[in-house]
């Protein structure tokens, strides 16, 4: 078969030519239905310069979803959408995140798919965020049928939780780059004008010329002073009556004591200008809150599309029939319909049905469990088979949910402190010069005291924290930046201190270490059958299913095969129908042979046993070489699951951890952490809502990706795409980042030793002392750049 | 050199000009979206023949 890859997304077609579109008159191959559903509504909208334009594959659309499935029509209940539908009148808007932007012509796509569409007045694709603002009458078209004609052009919207940082964020970003853009014209203005001044050290400028330069460049200096540097006198403030002293405080002296002392020298025409050290002064130190401030933008906006919300709704049974309703709107002792792939709304008792429950959500475990008559089923767990009828039993705070909550909230107060040097650094080096400056003011003021005012500026100018102001954000600018590019979120500040810190790397498993999803393993036949027809049998019964195990099957889905007739017995398999044939799969009990092995899957004509598949939850891919590399770092490495199952010990093995601690609730994986913080200082791996305590209590938390929203709320850093190895990497640069941060702070306490003695004696002249404060906030800049070059 | 005095106001305008514009710029959300900014164009140049396209096409049934 030749092998080529799908037009839409780019993975490589396994099903032959079954699927094509015809784009441009020619028949391009696809990877599956869902891609050539997409493609096919693409062309069919005539927007088929998609293809022409756009600079990266489009996102696989995993699967066709049962319609069932595909109905958003939770998102159009008015309670539901209070929480984020901003309404006008008749005008409804939204802000929707989507899933699968990867390039300009995606936006391009959705927004030409969705402009046509009757009753939306406007739809705006950022494709930076990759979020949608949509604007919509709400008498001509619901919600959920925007959703819909998003979704069918293989993108993925929902409304979205936004990130407490990001609320704050937003405007403080424009407003710094209002601030930046300000500083930097006038910065140009000023400097223009301190050339012409500097002239006059050598030469002799006119008094009438120099006075007018003055003038001029006091003008323009005065917005960068009174705007733009605005943020660095807040943050004074407020740390002066916190009772510890930052470096605002120091620059903010610097910058309005040498701003006053020029405007008086131009007013009276004696004295030293520094118009142009203050103006350049701001604009780099704007420069770095800048670039830092859109880093962390960068990283409340992945985390809040990360949250989507979805919607959790009900069937109530009611006296007139089933209603469809929010699940706070739900009461004790309410009965509810919960369908097979639909979420459970509350905790509740089972009064009829029997199916089986995947747990996922609690445990941490795919393998769905058996859950029959008056036994309890939790809010968020997902029902997998039959239909069952559930009597609520707990709500609202009385959640199991809600109680996981608390204890991550607890867990994440009694967190301990790592104590930031960088911090103390700067504490006492304002202190000390604020000391000296009063010291020297002081002194030259009894046998001098015409010179004091000039040299206590001197001093204050020449020691001017601006290298040790920038010493650390620009480096911490530069590595944000590296991470963002490597797919690390770093959610909260002081992650790189944190970083080259840990010592002891706790892992939980499923989800973690493993990919989460079960794959077929192994196959042995045991009739006249070949390989590939089993596999499509198996995946044609299994497609009804909604098991975890069925998915296994998925990619094998052939249109030559199609089951019906299926039935499911709860936790024990599926018959159906093929070709007239009747066909059973499922457990070994189930099928009737005697095996001891639990994760396997047999398959049976008419009761002749055909097939065993034998199932695994992956290791993923670079598990091992990551375990490999901390160890070789120093890092003690364990693993704390939920799962008691041997099957723990088995990963463990083959990941060569030897530290295993298993069959661990929530409140057990928070003991562990806490007892070995005693020793340590931890990073916790997570990926479920039943780690969310232990990683709020870690002293590093790092949550994967594909996580629960919850989890990665609690997490210092989230894996995108799911990488371990990045990990590394970013403790890599970490050390990287810490030891340009260390140069820097060297740089700049040396130099500031070098040339305080000389200011405080007046042997400074103001030309120097203002080149020389440039010079080395230069050498800083350029250092923390360095940080750019690393290529992983 | 008295000239300086004449031409030093007009720069200071022009450069008052271009700060209004950047204020603009920005308030206007034109920095919001940089990536997409930059490609934008080539998807203009079609634009009317897509939508005449499109829009006497009835969308296809959901699937």
């Amino acid at each position: 078969m030749k092998h080529c890859d799908c037009f839409h997304c780019g993975e490589p077609v396994l099903t032959g030519s079954q699927f094509t579109t015809c784009i441009n008159n020619n028949h391009e191959p696809m990877c599956c239905p869902g891609c050539q559903a997409v493609s096919q509504t693409i062309i069919d909208a005539g927007l088929s310069h998609y293809y022409k334009y756009r600079t990266q594959t489009g996102s696989k659309k995993t699967a066709l979803i049962p319609d069932e499935l595909s109905t958003f029509s939770a998102f159009d209940l008015p309670e539901v959408q209070q929480d984020f539908v901003y309404n006008d009148n008749e005008t409804s808007s939204v802000s929707l995140s989507i899933d699968g932007i990867t390039c300009a012509a995606c936006a391009w796509l959705i927004e030409h798919k969705l402009k046509h569409v009757s009753g939306i007045i406007s739809i705006h694709v950022n494709t930076t965020t990759e979020r949608a603002q949509v604007c919509w009458l709400s008498n001509k078209i619901n919600l959920s049928e925007i959703l819909k004609h998003i979704n069918e052009i293989g993108y993925r919207a929902a409304p979205y939780q936004v990130d407490e940082q990001e609320k704050q964020s937003k405007e403080n970003s424009r407003k710094y780059l209002l601030r930046l853009g300000l500083a930097g014209f006038a910065t140009m203005q000023v400097m223009m004008f301190a050339l012409a001044l500097y002239a006059d050290f050598f030469t002799d400028l006119d008094v009438e010329y120099r006075d007018y330069f003055r003038w001029v460049s006091m003008i323009f200096a005065a917005p960068v002073i009174f705007y733009s540097a605005q943020p660095f006198y807040f943050s004074a403030i407020r740390s002066i009556f916190s009772g510890r002293l930052n470096m605002d405080v120091s620059v903010s002296i610097a910058l309005l004591g040498a701003y006053i002392a020029s405007c008086m020298a131009t007013v009276n025409g004696t004295g030293e200008v520094y118009f142009e050290s203050v103006s350049m002064f701001t604009f780099f130190l704007l420069l770095g809150r800048y670039l830092e401030q859109n880093a962390r933008q960068k990283a409340s906006v992945s985390s809040s599309n990360l949250h989507k919300l979805v919607p959790i709704t009900a069937q109530l049974v009611t006296s007139t029939g089933n209603e469809e309703v929010p699940a706070k709107r739900l009461n004790l002792g309410d009965i509810i319909i919960v369908k097979p792939g639909e979420v459970v709304a509350a905790d509740g008792v089972i009064i009829e049905g029997k199916s089986s429950i995947n747990e996922a959500m609690i445990t941490g475990e795919q393998i769905p469990v058996i859950k029959s008559l008056h036994q309890q089923v939790y809010a968020g767990t997902i029902n997998v088979e039959h239909p069952i009828t559930v009597e609520i039993s707990a709500i609202g705070q009385d959640l199991l949910v809600s109680g996981i909550i608390r204890l991550q909230e607890t867990a994440s107060n009694n967190k301990p402190q790592i104590s930031l040097y960088l911090d103390d650094i700067s504490n006492y080096f304002t202190c000390s010069i604020l000391t000296i400056a009063i010291l020297t003011y002081i002194v030259w003021r009894i046998y001098w005291p015409e010179d004091a005012f000039w040299v206590t500026l001197a001093v204050l100018v020449a020691t001017c924290p601006c290298a040790l102001a920038l010493a650390t954000p620009t480096a911490v600018t530069c590595a944000t930046g590296i991470f963002t590019r490597i797919g690390v979120i770093a959610r909260k500040p002081g992650i790189f201190e944190k970083l080259i810190k840990i010592d002891h790397v706790v892992f939980d498993k499923t989800g973690t270490l493993t990919c989460g999803t079960l794959t077929i393993d192994d196959i042995t036949l045991f009739s006249d059958i070949n390989q590939e027809e089993a596999l499509s049998i198996a995946a044609a019964l299994e497609s009804a299913s909604l098991h975890p195990i069925a998915n296994a099957f998925e990619p094998y889905q052939n249109s030559a095969f199609i089951a019906n007739n299926q039935h499911s017995l709860v936790g024990q398999g599926l018959t159906g129908l093929i070709n007239g044939v009747q066909y059973q799969i499922g457990s070994a009990e189930f099928i009737g042979v005697n095996n001891l092995q639990t994760q396997a899957v047999y398959l049976a004509k008419e009761a002749k046993l055909l097939a065993q598949f034998t199932l695994v939850d992956t290791i993923r891919e670079d598990a091992i070489d990551t375990i490999n590399t901390l160890k070789q770092n120093g890092c003690e490495i364990s693993i704390a699951s939920g799962d008691s199952s041997l099957h723990v010990d088995e990963i463990a093995k083959k990941v060569k951890i030897s530290n295993v601690h298993k069959g661990l609730k929530p409140e057990d994986k928070l003991k562990l952490i806490q007892t070995l913080q005693t020793q340590y200082s931890i990073a916790m791996f997570g990926d479920g809502i039943n780690d969310a305590p232990v990683l709020a209590g870690a002293n590093l938390s790092v949550a994967m990706g594909s996580g629960s929203a919850m989890t990665q709320n609690s997490a210092d850093l989230i894996l995108l795409g799911d990488k371990l190895s990045r990990f590394n990497d970013a403790v890599y640069v970490a050390k990287l980042t810490d030891k340009i941060i260390k140069q820097n702070l060297y740089w700049a306490l040396g130099y500031n030793l070098f040339i305080i003695p000389l200011a405080v004696t007046g042997h400074v002249l103001p030309y120097i002392a203002a080149l020389g404060m440039s010079a080395s906030s230069l050498i800083v800049v350029a250092n923390s750049l360095r940080l750019l070059r690393v290529r992983l | 050199m008295n000239i300086i005095y004449v031409l030093i106001p007009i720069a200071m305008l022009f450069v008052i000009i271009a700060i209004g514009v950047f204020f603009w710029a920005v308030k206007s959300e034109q920095f919001d979206d940089l990536d997409r900014q930059s490609v934008s164009f080539l998807f203009d140049e079609d634009e009317v023949q897509v939508i005449e396209e499109s829009t006497d096409k009835k969308l296809p049934p959901l699937d």
